[in-house]
């Protein structure tokens, strides 16, 4: 049971940093990014060819794999979104360029590595274990569960502290507004797609890490959690996604002790249901319901 | 020819009615992902109802389960859309895949589906069969595009707020498409299992709907053949691609999602707006005179009262917008409402017409009473008519089809009768037509009327709304600022014209800073400030009202008033 919910933590914490970068767009420019999760992929798969060919060590490599992320976010930015501004079916339209932004990129990585999953080559990271009061954890579910908490906590210091947050946090406000008081905003929406999209394809390594391998579909999945997380957190709220993360890890982990992991699916959409239906903005969100 | 290619061909179809269950969303304004689950509803019920004998020894069974399946999607969409369309946008987007995924989940650990294991059925679809169903469905959206449900659709699609005031049902209409796709959707599922022999819980995922989706935008969603259009397409790339030589499994997800990409951001209506004809100037069509008489019937006698409140007032938290208004209306009167920003005035109109829901008091509106939020149509339907401060016009649909869609409440639903070509469709729309042009010439707009709301100047955009809001032949018509950014000249036309409505018999309400205006067009006239009437009556008493130029014009002597 508690080995469960320990499992639960490490799981949730990928969400919670999978979520966080797709809540951070939405909150600050409105524009669901179903490209997030293709990026999430390309991150995985980038970080496992760079440990198989260089063998760099884990401490170098991520923050590799999250400057990569940041310059497909970039690109991601300039391709699918910027040319639609201002346009009548702006956020629809958004929608659609990025599931075909992700759709190429998640092409061209099979192009390049196939159909079959990749995996870290073995030794890659010490097999260390520790057990604490009866639950075994692995050394790469502590470091995963401490950065990704590391990474939340930056994250929401940077935008509740720095210039960049601030200036993210006028546009998320008024667009019209932040640039009339000399916000450059065009800079801050490719930084904003930038830092969601390298914390984007860190949770990627982080995950594949803990599965061992990667595959196309990694992304996937955790697609439609990334959306139960934000809209339990609610849209937008970057604490809230963090929370939501955890409790969704946590319920997942309990409904499999409880019933059976093919049950496993239902508690995330059936929760996500349900606070959609009674509470739309989210049981941590304080956000207005935002319209595409 | 065509033969060895039936698999493919067939394919198409079934591509193509997958993606009308999201055209009917989509041109209703709708993302609604939720195809997927209705489709694996319909599948597996249908299985439990499709005989495994050619029926009368000759047709294909599938007939019994194409209608159960459009049943099952239906019933299942209308329950579903009960809670969640009160949700719009991604809201409603994540929360119908959420369904999509929970019926998934269900069938999975559900014993009589067997699991993930799936069923196995005959292959009942032929490709005959296929193409007859795609041709009823691109049949049903040819004759309901330029039909009113479809302009109401459109006008749901482009602002429903401004939709709701010309009288279209927004939560029905939004219902009725989400049914619609329930039902599509249904048949895909049917067809879906009887064409492939197989079914798993799988087959229905939101990979799928991710496809349908695609389709749906690449063919577009603006004209009726856009699905079958987007299904073609999709499926001749891999052809094609096979004949370059190019066969490796990423060429095709790679090509499709460049092909998407352009398609989203160079041409938004999809491949089919390529076969649009240029937008032609819509050729004038005149009233009869029976229309015309028509059209004026049921107009309340002048004099007598249309309106009255009392005590109205709208509190936001502790922000008090309006506070005890009283206020009678005659019919055939032109009533001025001035005050300073902030005074509360557009908050009124919005209680007058049905957006917004008084806090305290009561009144009634052409025998309807305030109160009920959602329910601006039924002041439409009454008579009442609006623009609105910051124009909400239908900025997709041209400035003639704006107008057209003000005639939602003068004409009879035709979706029905023109799918039966029944002659007394032709006489509606006829009437529709003619009632805006008449508007439409009224405002002096009839050489642009070809041109979308965008491209025309800000002068133009304010006749526009009065078109279309004249178009409902309202008896109480109220205007919100309409003179806002018109020049004088401009402004002496529009007040002109509001001096025309009242020779007709239409009780007008302006609000507007343009004192003057005001003062020279209204026969009564009240002023606002913090929420309050502080005066009302003559134009002329109330330009030297001591209390009214203090508090708004301003003048610190109480003698004459430089507007007067």
């Amino acid at each position: 049971m508690l080995q469960q919910l320990a499992n639960g933590v490490f799981s949730g914490a990928i969400y919670a940093l999978f979520a966080i970068g797709f809540t951070l767009v939405f909150g600050i420019l409105r524009h669901l990014n179903l490209a997030h999760a293709a990026i999430f992929t390309a991150g995985a798969f980038v970080g496992i060819e760079l440990a198989t060919r260089s063998g760099i060590p884990l401490w170098l490599l991520l923050p590799i794999v999250a400057a990569a992320g940041g310059i497909a976010g970039v690109l991601l930015e300039r391709v699918a979104f910027r040319p639609l501004a201002g346009r009548d079916d702006e956020h629809f339209a958004g929608l659609i360029s990025s599931v075909a932004f992700g759709s190429v990129l998640i092409a061209l990585l099979q192009a390049r590595y196939g159909t079959e999953p990749q995996s870290f080559p073995s030794g890659y990271f010490p097999n260390q274990l520790y057990e604490i009061a009866g639950v075994r954890v692995t050394l790469v579910q502590l470091l995963t569960l401490g950065l990704a908490l590391a990474l939340m906590l930056g994250l929401a210091w940077l935008v509740s502290k720095s210039s960049l947050g601030r200036s993210m946090r006028a546009v998320a406000e008024n667009p019209t507004a932040a640039r009339v008081v000399g916000v450059n905003v065009g800079r801050v929406t490719a930084g904003t797609y930038a830092l969601s999209s390298s914390l984007g394809a860190v949770a990627g390594v982080l995950l594949s890490i803990n599965l061992g391998q990667a595959n196309r579909d990694l992304g996937l999945s955790i697609e439609l959690i990334g959306f139960a997380v934000i809209i339990l957190g609610g849209l937008g709220s970057l604490w809230g996604a963090m929370a939501a993360g955890l409790i969704l890890g946590l319920a997942e982990a309990l409904t499999i002790h409880l019933f059976d992991s093919t049950w496993k699916g239902l508690v995330a959409f059936a929760l996500l249901f349900a606070v959609l239906v009674l509470r739309p903005k989210g049981l941590f969100g304080s956000v207005r319901v935002r319209e595409v | 020819m065509l033969a060895g290619y039936d698999t493919l061909i067939t394919t198409v179809a079934l591509g193509a009615i997958l993606a009308y269950s999201f055209y009917v969303v989509l041109m209703a304004g709708q993302l609604s992902l939720g195809q997927a689950g209705f489709a694996s509803l319909a599948a597996y019920t249908s299985t439990l109802v499709v005989p495994t004998e050619p029926l009368f020894g000759s047709l294909s069974p599938v007939l019994i389960g194409i209608p159960v399946g459009a049943l099952v999607g239906g019933a299942a969409a209308f329950v579903l859309g009960l809670p969640v369309l009160r949700l719009r946008g991604v809201f409603l987007a994540i929360a119908t895949i959420a369904f999509g995924e929970m019926v998934r989940v269900f069938m999975t650990n559900a014993e009589w589906t067997r699991g993930a294991l799936g069923m196995r059925l005959d292959k009942w679809v032929t490709i005959d069969l296929a193409w007859i169903v795609v041709a009823v469905l691109a049949y049903l959206f040819w004759r309901l595009g330029p039909s009113r449900t479809g302009r109401a659709f459109a006008a749901v699609r482009e602002d429903e707020l401004a939709a709701g005031s010309m009288g279209v049902d927004v939560v029905r209409t939004r219902m009725a498409s989400f049914v619609g796709s329930g039902m599509i959707a249904g048949v895909y599922g049917v067809m879906f299992a009887y064409f492939f022999g197989r079914i798993t819980p799988g087959s229905f995922d939101f990979g799928l709907m991710m496809d349908g989706l695609v389709t749906a935008v690449l063919g577009g969603y603006l004209v009726f053949f856009g699905p079958v259009l987007g299904a073609g397409f999709l499926s001749a790339v891999p052809e094609g691609l096979d004949a370059t030589g190019l066969e490796a499994g990423w060429v095709y997800p790679f090509f499709t999602g460049l092909l998407l990409l352009a398609v989203i951001l160079f041409l938004p209506g999809g491949l089919s707006s390529l076969f649009l004809r240029r937008r032609r100037r819509p050729k004038p069509v005149e009233l009869t005179d029976a229309e015309r008489a028509g059209l004026f019937a049921g107009y309340s006698e002048p004099g007598t009262e249309i309106a009255r409140v009392r005590g109205l007032g709208k509190s936001y938290g502790a922000v008090q917008a309006v506070r005890s208004v009283d206020l009678e209306l005659k019919s055939g009167e032109i009533l001025g409402v001035i005050g300073p920003n902030g005074a509360g005035k557009t908050t009124l109109i919005n209680m007058l017409s049905g957006l917004e829901p008084p806090t305290s008091g009561e009144g009634e509106v052409l025998d309807v009473k305030l109160g009920q939020t959602g329910r601006s149509h039924r002041f439409a339907r009454a008579g009442v008519s609006r623009t609105f401060q910051h124009s909400k016009l239908f900025n997709r649909l041209s400035a003639f089809e704006n107008v057209l869609v003000g005639t939602h409440v003068k004409v009879k639903g035709t979706f029905l009768k023109r799918l039966l070509w029944l002659p007394s469709a032709r006489r509606e729309e006829h009437l529709a037509l003619a009632v805006a042009w008449e508007q439409i010439r009224r405002v002096g707009l009839e050489d642009r009327a070809h041109l979308r709301p965008g491209s025309l100047s800000y002068g133009d955009q304010r006749r526009l709304e009065i078109a279309r809001a004249l178009a409902s032949y309202p008896e109480l018509l109220i205007l919100d600022e309409p003179a806002a950014g018109m020049n004088h000249v401009e402004a002496g036309e529009l007040a002109e014209l509001i001096g025309s409505l009242a020779a007709d018999g239409i009780t007008v309400l302006l609000i507007e800073h343009n004192v003057k205006m005001v003062l020279d067009t209204c026969t009564r006239v009240v002023v606002m400030n913090f929420g309050e009437v502080i005066a009302s009556g003559e134009p002329r008493e109330v330009a030297t009202d001591p209390k009214v130029v203090e508090a708004y014009l301003g003048a610190e002597d109480t003698g004459e008033s430089q507007y007067v």
